[in-house]
């Protein structure tokens, strides 16, 4: 693998094979994003819809994506694998967005290009990337990428450790212990690992009666904490720590029996200090807990190649202006998505797809040599206690002095909301995993 | 003399924000309505039934459901949540967008 220095000096001097880009009529030219996710998908979309005449070319490493949002749902057999795949197709054939199945090995800002592996140099008038993250397992003395792949899978980029993690759950022991080793801030998907953990819980119950599911976390509290943990309280006779009693409906009362669902808290002792791949062990400041499946979500970072081609900084993530998410390293490159630095903003493919709109109509307007104008995103992350049970967090927000901010106001489901809004939430949740796919990638 | 002043200048800015129907720094309907399409569809458009579509909604019905959500009047999940972020002039933009949408 090319270090940096390697990687910057492979993509300049060389002889460009695709042609360079037609800057004829004015407010056209070529942009080139890097990596086909959902912030590179929604851009070139939103690209080529707000001036057809641009020429867009994704350079993507897989001819399908594979959705991360809803993935959990693979482990309880409520989709496939295969329900996971998203066609690149419509982005082709009804946008004439150009796609090169290739990566990316060498960058050259000053000559404005690109290098694949392939061989090909790509110039762009506006470059976006879109890395996406990169798991830390190193971080976690004791486990790795192979551990990740062969004993205790993160399954928190789709694939192989996906499949692996569901088939493990089917083959647990009868009482067996399910140990989600929980990320630090920040991280992909807030609600994302409590919401596995309470769809695993949800799948026991039928299959695994007597197994358990206990929550690692190096956090003491988590984005839709106290909504989610009055599901689980419901649902599973969860029961809810003091501190989070007094913002608890009325009528809440916790049994003192012990739950199939558990959540240690940093202050409780839940930080992991190490793992022992061999016998699934798990050590904390409290002691040594054994797994029966080991599922650990490794802290994260910015995808490789946003440090391969520089665009990160101390710590890890790459800063970016936030109008235009342009990046405060390289000029006329764009940083979208879970990579970028977005102070108020969460990791989480709804934030990535309003990023992507802003950055396209921005680098529309800057082609046109017109101001760019007043940006606004929003946030929505449905998440799931159970499958009928709803819960969100919905924000807007706006560029306050040079930062993201959210519009303050409620922001969480009401923690008295009746029975049928949480089912309604519910039913939005598997609405939104089809509309956002479309308004994404067709 | 203190309190003439205050009074003065808030006339003033309410003039500014009445004759002016967008500010120079509101986002576009078009740029708002996109934070819309992830549920909504783009442009408004969609066909899952759990979402209204928005594209060629009338002004006045997009305006007053918007109003409502942001009042409570109307019950929401979420939607109160996110008409909360939005003023009036911004509300008035965005049905704007959606009605000329074809």
């Amino acid at each position: 693998m090319l270090n940096r220095r390697d990687f910057l000096k492979a993509g300049a001097g060389l002889a460009l094979v695709a042609a360079l880009p037609a800057r004829a009529a004015s407010g056209t030219g070529h942009v080139v994003i890097i990596g086909g996710g959902v912030g590179g998908a929604t851009a070139a979309k939103y690209l080529k819809l707000y001036n057809p005449a641009l020429r867009v070319t994704v350079i993507e490493a897989n001819r399908s994506y594979i959705r991360p949002y809803g993935s959990s749902e693979v482990l309880t057999g409520h989709v496939s694998m295969d329900d996971l795949v998203v066609s690149y197709d419509a982005l082709k054939s009804k946008y004439g967005v150009e796609f090169v199945f290739d990566t990316v090995v060498g960058f050259d800002p000053a000559k404005k290009q690109v290098r694949t592996a392939g061989r090909q140099s790509i110039a762009y008038d506006k470059l976006i990337v879109s890395p996406g993250i990169s798991l830390q397992y190193q971080a976690i003395p004791g486990y790795s990428a192979v551990v990740a792949e062969t004993r205790a899978p993160s399954g928190w980029i789709p694939g192989t450790q996906t499949a692996l993690l569901t088939k493990q759950l089917r083959a647990m022991r009868p009482g067996g212990s399910f140990v989600i080793v929980a990320p630090p801030n920040p991280y992909r998907c807030p609600p994302g690992p409590y919401e596995r953990a309470a769809l695993v819980t949800e799948w026991m119950r039928r299959h695994n009666p007597t197994g358990k599911v206990l929550i690692l976390d190096p956090k003491d509290s988590f984005v839709t904490d106290a909504t989610m943990q009055l599901g689980w309280h419901r649902l599973y006779g969860y029961d809810i720590p003091d501190s989070y009693l007094s913002d608890m409906p009325a009528g809440v009362k916790n049994s003192g029996k012990p739950s199939p669902i558990e959540w240690v808290r940093a202050m409780d002792g839940g930080a992991t200090e190490r793992i022992d791949a061999r016998t699934l062990t798990v050590k904390t400041k409290q002691g040594a807990v054994k797994a029966d499946v080991l599922n650990i979500i490794p802290p994260m970072k910015a995808g490789k190649l946003a440090f391969d081609m520089g665009l990160t900084d101390a710590s890890g993530w790459c800063p970016v202006d936030r109008r235009s998410f342009e990046s405060s390293v390289h000029k006329n490159v764009f940083v979208i998505g879970d990579a970028s630095i977005a102070d108020a903003m969460p990791k989480s493919g709804f934030s990535a797809n309003n990023q992507a709109k802003v950055t396209a109509r921005a680098i529309v307007d800057q082609l046109a040599g017109r101001a760019p104008g007043e940006p606004v995103w929003s946030n929505t992350c449905y998440a799931l206690a159970g499958s009928d049970y709803g819960l969100f967090v919905a924000d807007v927000f706006r560029l306050k002095d040079g930062k993201i901010a959210r519009v303050p106001g409620e922001r969480y489901l009401p923690i008295d909301a009746s029975p049928a809004k949480i089912r309604l939430a519910a039913a939005y949740q598997q609405a939104w995993l089809k509309t956002f796919t479309e308004d994404c990638f067709a | 003399m203190g309190t003439l002043m205050k009074i003065s200048i808030f006339a003033f800015a309410a003039l500014t924000a009445a004759f002016n129907p967008v500010h120079a720094a509101d986002p576009t309907g078009e740029a708002m309505a996109a934070t819309c399409a992830a549920c909504h569809g783009t442009h408004g458009k969609l066909d899952v039934v759990e979402f209204m579509p928005l594209a060629a909604l009338s002004e006045k019905e997009f305006v007053r459901a918007m109003q409502d959500f942001r009042s409570g009047k109307r019950p929401a999940t979420l939607m109160g949540h996110v008409a909360n972020g939005f003023s009036d002039i911004e509300i008035r933009a965005m049905a704007k967008y959606f009605a000329n949408v074809e």
